[in-house]
C-alpha cells in the first residue's frame, strides 16, 4: 500500500450537503491514477484533501513511502515580470538542469521560453506550468486538468514522457476526458455522488505505454465501463 | 498625457473664472466681492512668480511627504495583511490614527514640532498615506491563488515574493492610487500651512485671506493646480512606464 | 472642441440659476425690509455685548425691527455678504471697508464701536516699557504677516524711521506658547479677549504685563464699525437709522455699570469657555475701548482716525489710490 483513503467525509461550511461521505481509495504501487466523474462531484476537493489544502474533513489520509505531495491545475499563471525561461531557470534545483531540458524538448514550450507566460496561448500556459511541477521534488502529484487545451498529439507524447521519466512516482489525474484516461491510466477513479455507495467506482485502464499496441475494443470496454460507473 | 492633464485642469479653471465673472456682471458685484478680468490680470503679473516659488516650496513638501506615507502605507500594508492578530491590530489602529480630523491634530503637531518644514512634511504624509493604506492593505490581503499556489505548495513562498506578485498583478490600481494621493499630499501641505506654517502657498493663501484680496487667491489656486496637474501627469507617466517595462 | 461647446452650453444653465438665486435673495431682502440679518465680525464674546444685547432684551424688535444677529468669523466677510443680500447690516474692520471701497464695493459705515483699537501689543513689564516708538528697536515682535496688526506696526517704526534690521518680526499665529516661554518681547492681542488670558496666565506667575497701543504712540488705526449698503441706505434710511439708534442704545445699556451683571450674565451664555472672572474683565476693558470717556457717545465716527488709517494703507500700498472714506462714513451720532 503507498496510499490510502479510509472512511473521509467532508462538507464545506455553512453547506447542507456532503461532497464525500464514507470515501475509499487505496493505491499500493506508482503509476498514473485516473480521477473522473461531473462537474461538482468533489474531484477538486479531494485533491485539496490530499495535498492539505482541505483540513477539516473526518477519516484516515494513510502513506507509506510518499512524502511529497503537489497539486496543479488548469488556469495556474506564472508571475508576469519576466520570461518563462527566467521563472523555470529559477525554481528548477540544480540537479535536474538536465531534466529541465528534457521536459522542455518533449513538451515543446522550447520555441515561446522568451516569452512572457501571459502571451502564451492556454495550451501552452498549461504546458509550462506543469514542467515547473515535474520538476521539484514530490511522490505524489495530482494534475487537475493540467493538460486541457493542449492538442490530442502533443498531450500523448507528454503523458508517455512523463510515465516514462517518473515510473516509481504516483499521478492523480484529474480529467474529463474518458478517452484520455482509460487509454493512459492504470486504474480510473469514477467520482459519483456522495448519496452513491460506494462513492468511488475503479475501473481498470489500459495503461498505455510507448510501443505497445491497444485494441480499439478494448479501449472501448474501458470507456464504457467508466461511463457506466459514473 | 501630461499635457492632457494641463489642459484639462485649465478648461476647469478657466469654466470656474468664466463662472464667477459671468455672475459678476450679472449681479452688478464690485471687485471687493469679484474681482474684475483686469484686475485679476494684474495680480497675476504682479504675484505669479512668487506664488510660483511658493507652490514649488508646498509642492516639494508635498512630494517629500507622498514619499514618506508610501513607504509608510506599504509598510504598514505589508504587515497588516497577514490575517495574524498583530496584522488586524496595525490596521485597527492605522484606521483609528485616521479618525481624527486632521485639522484638530495639525494645532498639536505645530505646537510639539514648531511651524517649519517638519511640521508640514508630518500633516502632508497625514493626510495622504490613508487612502494609500487602505488601498495597499486590499491589494496585499487579496491573494492571487492561481500565480501563489505553485510557491506555496513547494514551499517556495517567501513574504517578499508574496508581496511583489500582488503588487505587480495590482500595478495600475496601485500607480493610480499613488498618483491620485498626490492631490491629497497636495491639499495636507496646503491646509498645514493655512494652519500654522510660515511659508508656501497655504501661508500665501493666508495672508491673502487677511487681506480679503480674491484675486491673489484666484492666482494661487490657479499655481497650484499647475503644477499639481504637471506633477500628477508625471506620476501617471512614471506609472506607464513601470508598467511598460515590468509587464513587458 | 464640440464637446467643449457642448459642456459650455451645459453650464450656462447653472449660471443662469445660481444669479438668480442670489438676485432673488438680494430682490427678497429689499422687498421685506423688517427681517433682517446683522453680520457680526467675530464670534459671540463679551467684545459683542452690545449687539447680543440689542437682541437679548428686544430693542430691535420694540422698534419694529425683525433682525438676526448673526456670528462672525475668520471666514465671515459683512461686506461680500451685504452686496450679495445676504446680510443688511454687518460689522467690518476698518481695513476691509477701505478695501472694499478701493474695490468698489457700494457699503457705508454707520457706526464706530471702538474708539480705540483693541489691537494692541502685550509685554511683560519687567523687561522693559514702551514709552516711545524709538523703544521698539531691538526687540523681537510678533506680528500676523498679512494682518492688520503687521500694517500698524510697520507704520510705527516707519513713523520712526526704524529699518527692518533694527527690530526682528516674529510671524505670529494662534499658538502663544512662544511668547510664554519668552521668546518673543511683544505680542499682538485683542486686549479686550485673549489679551485677558495671557495676562492673567503670566500675572500667576508672577510676572507684571503691559500694553503698547499704537493710538498713544501717534497712529490710529480704526478698528470695528457698522456697516450696511448704499442701496439700504437710500431705499430705507428710517430702518437704517431706526437699527442703528437701537443698536447704539443697546450698547450704552450693556455697558452702563448699573447693568454689568445683566450684561456678564447674557455673554456668559454665549462664551461658556471664558471664566467668569476674565468676563467681567472683558467686559470692563471692552467698555474703556468703546466708551472711553464720559464725553464720547457709542458709535461716534473718528474721521480723523478713518483718514489716517486710508494714508496708513495707501503708504503701504494696501490699497492702489485715495478712497476719500470720508465721504463713506454717515454720521448719525454727533
Amino acid at each position: 500500500m503507498l496510499f490510502e483513503c479510509r472512511n473521509i467525509s467532508f462538507r464545506y461550511p455553512d453547506a447542507e450537503d456532503y461532497v464525500f461521505r464514507d470515501l475509499m481509495l487505496k493505491v499500493t504501487e506508482p503509476g498514473l491514477y485516473g480521477i473522473f466523474g461531473p462537474s461538482g462531484v468533489g474531484k477538486t476537493s479531494f485533491a485539496k484533501i490530499v495535498t492539505g489544502g482541505i483540513r477539516d474533513f473526518s477519516g484516515d489520509i494513510r502513506t507509506e513511502h510518499l512524502n511529497i505531495f503537489l497539486y496543479s491545475y488548469n488556469l495556474e499563471r506564472l508571475p508576469g515580470w519576466s520570461s518563462v525561461r527566467r521563472h523555470i531557470d529559477k525554481i528548477t534545483p540544480l540537479s535536474k538542469n538536465g531534466l529541465k531540458t528534457e521536459l522542455i524538448e518533449a513538451f515543446g514550450i522550447h520555441g515561446y521560453l522568451t516569452s512572457r507566460f501571459s502571451k502564451l496561448s492556454l495550451g501552452q500556459q498549461n504546458r509550462v506550468n506543469l514542467i515547473r511541477y515535474l520538476l521539484q521534488d514530490f511522490d505524489l502529484l495530482i494534475m487537475d486538468e493540467s493538460l486541457a487545451n493542449v492538442d490530442e498529439l502533443t498531450k500523448e507524447e507528454i503523458i508517455l514522457k512523463i510515465k516514462e521519466t517518473f515510473p516509481m512516482a504516483c499521478f492523480f489525474y484529474i480529467s474529463h476526458n474518458v478517452v484520455e484516461v482509460s487509454r493512459f491510466c492504470k486504474q480510473i477513479y469514477v467520482f459519483r455522488d456522495a448519496h452513491k455507495q460506494p462513492q468511488i467506482q475503479i475501473v481498470k485502464g489500459l495503461d498505455f505505454s510507448r510501443g505497445q499496441q491497444v485494441e480499439k475494443k478494448d479501449q472501448e470496454i474501458a470507456m464504457l465501463e467508466i461511463m457506466n460507473a459514473s | 498625457m501630461l499635457l492632457r492633464r494641463i489642459y484639462q485642469f485649465l478648461i476647469i479653471y478657466l469654466l470656474g473664472l468664466f463662472l464667477l465673472l459671468v455672475i459678476k456682471y450679472a449681479l452688478n458685484l464690485s471687485d471687493y466681492v469679484i474681482p474684475g478680468p483686469v484686475e485679476i490680470w494684474e495680480t497675476c503679473r504682479e504675484t505669479l512668480p512668487r506664488y510660483f516659488s511658493d507652490v514649488m516650496d508646498t509642492l516639494s513638501v508635498a512630494i517629500i511627504g507622498q514619499f514618506i506615507s508610501i513607504v509608510l502605507a506599504i509598510s504598514i500594508g505589508v504587515i497588516g495583511r497577514q490575517a495574524t492578530w498583530f496584522g488586524s491590530f496595525v490596521k485597527v489602529a492605522a484606521y483609528n490614527f485616521q479618525a481624527y480630523p486632521i485639522v484638530a491634530i495639525a494645532p498639536i503637531v505645530f505646537i510639539l514640532l514648531g511651524d517649519g518644514f517638519i511640521s508640514r512634511l508630518l500633516i502632508a504624509a497625514m493626510i495622504c498615506y490613508f487612502p494609500l493604506l487602505l488601498s495597499v492593505v486590499g491589494i496585499m490581503s487579496e491573494p492571487i491563488s492561481d500565480i501563489e499556489h505553485f510557491y506555496r505548495i513547494t514551499g517556495r513562498m517567501r513574504w517578499q515574493l508574496e508581496v511583489k506578485i500582488r503588487a505587480f498583478e495590482n500595478l495600475s490600481k496601485l500607480t493610480t492610487v499613488i498618483a491620485g494621493s498626490a492631490t491629497l499630499a497636495m491639499a495636507g501641505t496646503i491646509v498645514a500651512e493655512f494652519i500654522a506654517a510660515n511659508a508656501g502657498i497655504g501661508y500665501s493663501i493666508r495672508i491673502a485671506l487677511y487681506q480679503s484680496n480674491l484675486s491673489k487667491i484666484l492666482v494661487a489656486l490657479f499655481t497650484i493646480g499647475v503644477s499639481l496637474s504637471v506633477y500628477q501627469g508625471m506620476l501617471e507617466m512614471a506609472g506607464y512606464m513601470i508598467n511598460k517595462r515590468w509587464k513587458g | 472642441m464640440g464637446g467643449k461647446l457642448i459642456k459650455l452650453i451645459y453650464t450656462l444653465p447653472a449660471v443662469i440659476l445660481i444669479s438668480l438665486f442670489i438676485k432673488t435673495e438680494n430682490g427678497f431682502a429689499a422687498q421685506k425690509s423688517v427681517q433682517m440679518n446683522y453680520r457680526l465680525k467675530w464670534l459671540f464674546n463679551a467684545s459683542v455685548v452690545g449687539d447680543l444685547y440689542a437682541d437679548a432684551n428686544g430693542f430691535f424688535k420694540t422698534r419694529g425691527l425683525d433682525v438676526t444677529v448673526k456670528e462672525g468669523g475668520p471666514e465671515r466677510d459683512a461686506i461680500r455678504e451685504l452686496e450679495l443680500g445676504y446680510a443688511h447690516f454687518g460689522v467690518a474692520s476698518a481695513d476691509q471697508v477701505i478695501r472694499a471701497l478701493s474695490k468698489g464695493a457700494p457699503v457705508v459705515v454707520i457706526a464706530q464701536l471702538f474708539q480705540i483699537n483693541p489691537l494692541q501689543w502685550i509685554h511683560r513689564t519687567e523687561k522693559f516699557n514702551i514709552q516711545q516708538i524709538r523703544d521698539l528697536k531691538g526687540k523681537v515682535i510678533g506680528v500676523t504677516y498679512g494682518g492688520n496688526d503687521e500694517t500698524i506696526m510697520r507704520t510705527l517704526l516707519a513713523k520712526e524711521k526704524i529699518a527692518d534690521n533694527e527690530v526682528t518680526l516674529f510671524s505670529v499665529r494662534y499658538d502663544y506658547t512662544p511668547f510664554y516661554q519668552d521668546k518673543v518681547d511683544l505680542w499682538p492681542v485683542y486686549r479686550n479677549s485673549q489679551g485677558i488670558t495671557i495676562a492673567s496666565k503670566l500675572r500667576a506667575s508672577g510676572e507684571e504685563i503691559g500694553y503698547v497701543n499704537p493710538a498713544e504712540l501717534g497712529v490710529q488705526f480704526v478698528a470695528n464699525s457698522i456697516v450696511t449698503s448704499k442701496k439700504m441706505l437710500m431705499d430705507h434710511p428710517e430702518i437704517v437709522k431706526t437699527f442703528i439708534r437701537a443698536l447704539l442704545a443697546a450698547w450704552e445699556e450693556s455697558l452702563d455699570p448699573a447693568n454689568r451683571e445683566k450684561s456678564l450674565t447674557l455673554v456668559g451664555k454665549f462664551d461658556k469657555d471664558t471664566p467668569r472672572v476674565h468676563l467681567e474683565e472683558q467686559l470692563a476693558v471692552t467698555r474703556s475701548l468703546v466708551k472711553p470717556s464720559l464725553k464720547i457717545k457709542i458709535g461716534s465716527i473718528d474721521t480723523q482716525a478713518w483718514k489716517q488709517t486710508e494714508r496708513i494703507m495707501l503708504d503701504q500700498k494696501l490699497i492702489p489710490e485715495r478712497v476719500h472714506v470720508e465721504r463713506a462714513l454717515k454720521h448719525y451720532i454727533r
